[in-house]
């Protein structure tokens, strides 16, 4: 992150934390204004874990109107983001009703430690989402949470109810299908 | 056409927003919310003036209790067959019982008797009694009118028996003052 981002990221937090201030007291407005600015993160997630464009926008209605009545919980020192994030998986892992993600034995999590997964050669972003569509729930959950938004194994594992472990695991099981897909895809 | 190509997988786009506006369903849900919460507030602030006639009739039976203590000051009275007789009406009271034909009957006969005894009282010293048990009176209309509202509270129940008994004990107070006068 560049010092510039870094200064917009910190402008954003301290504009939600206001924001959040009088959508607490009950101001929608400013709550639109919150919905407004993180509809699309919290959209891609669940279009990503769902794979269903209906269910994710329905997903999305109902994590904001979550967010709306647990604001008084939300604690300002955490990041609304992440907050906001979490209600959203929560709201996906609902409406799949049952197990997300079934446990995986792992003999040393710490090998799959690495969440970031680079390519020899750039794919297309369209190939990639369709990759990323095609793998199986568990593995495409911890991809797109430590893959794409960057969350620590924890923070992931936490969000969708797994062990660390497990977690780990299915990031590396996803990483392996997605570059078998992707080079298949290639040839 | 502009294909957008990555290294790594970080590098996909984090936002995708929705293709249609989905706040117009969050905002209806808001709306609802925030109607349900003012009816939830709404409905539980007429419970909290509900214990207003449980203050107004504490501050009358203190008005009437020291009014009693005056009366008999002016006219000191020993313990008469009629005084037991109605404590033992107060003690056999029970909500129940506050509708019975016997409490109403001994009321009214009490009133009758009271009534005669004010007539005969000096013109401030009846006011004043008279005002005080007007006090009481009005205070069991009040708590009648706040169980009404809220039949199964059992402390404007309790409060209730309790107002009615002392409303029995300053009446044989007020006849009782005749009696030890004559």
């Amino acid at each position: 992150m560049t010092i510039a981002d870094k200064g917009r990221a910190d402008t954003v937090v301290d504009f939600d934390v206001a924001l959040i201030e009088r959508a607490r007291k009950g101001d929608s407005k400013a709550f639109e204004r919150l919905y407004r600015d993180h509809v699309g993160r919290v959209h891609g997630l669940c279009l990503r874990m769902t794979r269903n464009p209906d269910l994710a926008a329905d997903c999305v209605q109902d994590a904001f109107i979550k967010a709306w009545k647990a604001l008084p919980r939300f604690e300002a020192r955490s990041s609304f983001s992440t907050w906001l994030h979490r209600i959203a998986v929560n709201t996906v892992l609902e409406k799949r009703r049952g197990p997300s993600n079934a446990e995986m034995a792992v003999e040393d999590p710490t090998e799959y430690a690495e969440p970031v997964l680079s390519f020899d050669t750039p794919v297309e972003e369209e190939e990639l989402e369709a990759a990323i569509q095609s793998l199986p729930q568990g593995a495409r959950d911890a991809l797109v949470l430590c893959g794409v938004y960057g969350y620590e194994h924890s923070e992931a594992s936490e969000m969708l109810g797994i062990a660390v472990g497990t977690c780990k695991a299915q990031l590396h099981r996803a990483r392996g299908l997605l570059r078998d897909r992707l080079e298949r895809g290639v040839k | 056409m502009n294909v957008r190509r990555v290294n790594r997988i970080d590098e996909l786009a984090q936002s995708l927003p929705p293709t249609r506006d989905l706040w117009p369903a969050i905002s209806s849900a808001i709306a609802a919310d925030i109607e349900a919460n003012r009816v939830a507030a709404l409905d539980s602030a007429p419970r909290r003036t509900r214990w207003l006639p449980a203050a107004g009739m504490a501050a009358a039976v203190a008005l009437v209790t020291v009014g009693i203590f005056i009366g008999r000051i002016i006219a000191p009275a020993p313990q008469t067959v009629a005084g037991s007789a109605a404590s033992q009406a107060s003690s056999d009271m029970m909500p129940a019982a506050l509708r019975d034909a016997n409490y109403r009957k001994q009321r009214e006969a009490l009133l009758v008797e009271v009534q005669n005894q004010l007539n005969t009282m000096p013109t401030a010293e009846r006011e004043k009694v008279a005002a005080s048990l007007a006090t009481l009176r009005r205070s069991i209309s009040e708590i009648e009118a706040a169980l009404g509202r809220d039949p199964a509270n059992a402390l404007l129940q309790e409060l209730l028996v309790n107002s009615c008994q002392e409303e029995m004990r300053a009446l044989t107070a007020v006849r009782d003052s005749g009696s030890q006068e004559t």
